[in-house]
């Protein structure tokens, strides 16, 4: 009961389940225990599996204390995948996004972010002020996320602009533990 | 009549457009739920899952997995793919969509490599990354379906759909979801509404069309809205407003990158029996640059600009200063331009010339006493007309910033705009003194009106309070506002005082709601009148 309560459980999502053998996504295969069923895995859907002394793997209710199934130990694998990968895209991580505008930017005006999320509504989100020049926003999104976004002033007449006063490409806030994207407004589409 | 044309307008345009009337997804995707997400853009059909690609490639399996960032598709558990006569089976299949590589996961055996074709496989490695299934929480989805047709790149139709995040959102037959990034997307000549939300009926990589449903002036109202787009470097995007109301309107806008160098922007809009257009092509020359403006509208008035700015000149302490020289002119066809119309001889007033220098100081953000930063800047512009007469605008404005903590700030800004028009030995003429007072809109007479003699200022000074911690969603703002300004009497230009709460946060992490609620004290006669505003986002 002690033995079972310190295991080490990890959160995985079965790519397909035969016989003793379990794949996972990322591609890796690893070895049922005895006693253990295929029918305890869904190919797609998350779960928790423990490891034996002997590199078996048994299934197991995932919890949030549940690690990552890149932690696996690699001698756990019947094949192993060329590359590590963490596929955990349930957690929300922080994307900082900090802007600053031109001095020309009029100082009562709102500073948005429109994604592809919104169909780019211009003002789909207001970004919080950190003063005259400078905004920031901590745009939540889930792990593994690529969220394309311009910055405006809450309609598309008033859309960002380069310092050639041409369109720039979307800006991608990624989805990533503590990133951070900064962006320097060069001028409006309505100021020149 | 002019709806009509509009509307036949805006058919033409449709109907020339490339392929969309006739776009075809290259990805059919199926099985007892279909869930995407919209800010991984992950796709997964469960429940018998079955997969279809445009050349003839069939797959089904357990759960499949299609990653519309990266153009692949993950097949789990019972995993079978056709091509033709050609079949295979494996425990899971890793399908490029945007090439011809499919690898096969076999768990006795590892992973062989082949083509569509399903010839030869051979050995090869594990690639994680070709093999990567999210974990994800369906209840968590943005749509729900059981088809979904996909154009990489470009867009997704799912039907029937639903959306279990969004609240209040009705489940309709078929949605189309547009990811392409192209800037054309993002560029709408709809009027400002309180509500709206689009609904795509059809789309392409380089295009779409769509019906909007709005809430305008305390009413329901539908638009119409195309949208082309080629990349970032240009843009076609025509609308109608309210197309069966007598209060249509309706606009288009159009825009071309040329080289390195140079922009081409055109628009025109229809709104109440008026109608106008603008042609402006821009230059850049490094940090310097200049624009030509043609503007033409209804009635017969027509301007042209020609101007040159400086780059921004960074002087000491930090100032930067950028001077801004125009040239141009005001016309109406058949004479009397206006002002000039008051003249015993307006009518030769056909077109007057005019020249302008504008100067912009900026201060950078610098620190303060009491821990909080300013900034400030100076705006003065000067416009000669060939007819004797200037005309002068002075802003000036200050904001400043104190943060309290982590997460709370306080802003106060102030702006003073000074404009004045100067006739020379005429300006009686120009202003005389009105017969009768301006009546404001509850009929109070503004005795005030006497004074305007060409010269008006606004002033303007807010104190906001902020709070939104660093490294979360929500944010709240309490935000007082007084405008003191030349001509505002009870109702007449802008509010007196003005109070406003703005909130901003997650209940769930896909769906943001977007919470506003303003008075506006003792303006027009009224103790104070409240307003609303509110926005759900994904």
């Amino acid at each position: 009961m002690a033995a079972a309560a310190a295991a080490v459980v990890f959160r995985i999502i079965p790519l397909a389940c035969s016989g003793d053998r379990l794949a996972v996504a990322g591609g890796g295969v690893l070895r049922l225990a005895e006693g253990s069923s295929c029918s305890a895995f869904v190919p797609g859907r998350a779960t928790g599996i423990t490891i034996g002394d002997d590199g078996r793997v048994a299934p197991h209710p995932a919890g949030p204390d549940a690690l990552a199934a890149a932690k696996i130990p690699r001698t756990a694998y019947i094949f192993a995948p060329a590359v590590e990968t963490d596929a955990d895209e349930t957690t929300l991580v922080t994307v900082q996004i900090d802007v600053s505008v031109p001095p020309r930017t009029p100082p009562g005006d709102d500073i948005y972010i429109s994604t592809e999320r919104s169909n780019w509504s211009p003002s789909e989100i207001r970004m919080d002020r950190v003063d005259g020049r400078h905004f920031r926003y901590a745009l939540q999104v889930h792990r593994g996320a690529r969220i394309a976004f311009r910055v405006t002033r809450g309609s598309s007449a008033t859309l960002e602009r380069d310092t050639a006063r041409a369109l720039p490409p979307a800006h991608i806030a990624a989805g990533e533990p503590n990133a951070r994207v900064t962006v320097v407004v060069a001028a409006w589409a309505d100021i020149d | 009549m002019r709806r009509c044309l509009t509307a036949a307008l805006v058919g033409a345009v449709c109907a020339a457009l490339p392929q969309a009337a006739y776009a075809r997804a290259t990805v059919l995707l199926q099985g007892g739920s279909v869930s995407f997400f919209a800010d991984t853009l992950a796709v997964i059909a469960r429940d018998g899952a079955s997969l279809r690609l445009v050349d003839g490639t069939h797959a089904v399996a357990d759960a499949v997995y299609v990653d519309l960032k990266s153009d692949r598709a993950v097949l789990a558990g019972h995993a079978r793919v056709e091509h033709g006569a050609a079949a295979a089976e494996a425990d899971a299949i890793a399908i490029d969509l945007d090439s011809n590589r499919v690898d096969l996961l076999h768990v006795g055996t590892g992973v062989s490599r082949t083509t569509r074709t399903l010839a030869n496989p051979v050995p090869a490695e594990i690639d994680a990354q070709r093999f990567a299934f999210p974990d994800v929480d369906d209840r968590y989805a943005y749509i729900r379906a059981r088809h979904a047709a996909i154009t990489p790149r470009a867009n997704a139709r799912f039907s029937p759909a639903t959306f279990p995040t969004s609240v209040g959102a009705v489940p309709v037959p078929s949605y189309l979801y547009t990811f392409a990034t192209a800037a054309g997307f993002g560029v709408s000549t709809l009027p400002g509404a309180t509500f709206d939300q689009p609904y795509g009926l059809v789309g392409t990589p380089t295009s779409l069309t769509a019906v909007h449903a709005r809430w305008e002036n305390n009413d329901p109202a539908f638009a119409l809205q195309e949208q082309l787009a080629s990349g970032d470097t240009a843009y076609a995007t025509g609308a109608i407003d309210t197309p069966l109301r007598g209060t249509s309107t309706s606009g288009f806008n159009a825009y071309q990158r040329l080289g390195t160098r140079y922009t081409f922007l055109v628009d025109g809009n229809s709104a109440f029996g008026s109608r106008e257009g603008d042609a402006t092509l821009g230059a850049a020359f490094g940090p310097a640059g200049g624009r030509l403006t043609y503007h033409l509208q209804s009635g017969g008035y027509s301007s042209f600009d020609a101007s040159l700015r400086s780059p921004d000149e960074v002087l000491i302490g930090g100032i930067t200063l950028r001077l801004t020289a125009d040239i141009g002119y005001d016309a109406q066809r058949g004479g009397d331009l206006y002002p000039y119309t008051v003249l015993p001889d307006g009518r030769s007033y056909a077109t007057v010339w005019r020249h302008g220098l504008d100067a912009f100081l900026a201060t950078p953000i610098v620190r303060a006493p009491l821990g909080t930063t300013i900034g400030f800047t100076l705006d003065a512009d000067r416009t000669w007309y060939a007819f004797p007469r200037h005309g002068d605008t002075v802003t000036a404005a200050a904001n400043a910033s104190k943060k309290l903590s982590k997460s709370l700030a306080v802003f106060a800004g102030y702006q003073n705009a000074w404009t004045s028009q100067i006739y020379p030995d005429r300006q009686a003429l120009f202003f005389p003194i009105p017969l009768a007072p301006l009546l404001t809109p509850d009929g109070t007479p503004y005795f005030g009106w006497y004074a305007y003699n060409g010269t008006a200022v606004a002033r303007y000074m807010n104190l906001d309070l902020q709070y939104a911690p660093p490294t979360s969603s929500t944010s709240l703002r309490l935000s007082a506002r007084h405008a003191d300004d030349f001509f505002q009497f009870d109702g007449l230009g802008r509010p007196l005082w003005e109070l406003r709460f703005d909130a901003q946060f997650r209940p769930f992490p896909n769906v943001g709601i977007a919470l506003g609620r303003s008075y506006d004290f003792g303006w027009g006669g009224r103790r104070w009148v409240p307003g609303w505003s509110f926005a759900i986002t994904p």
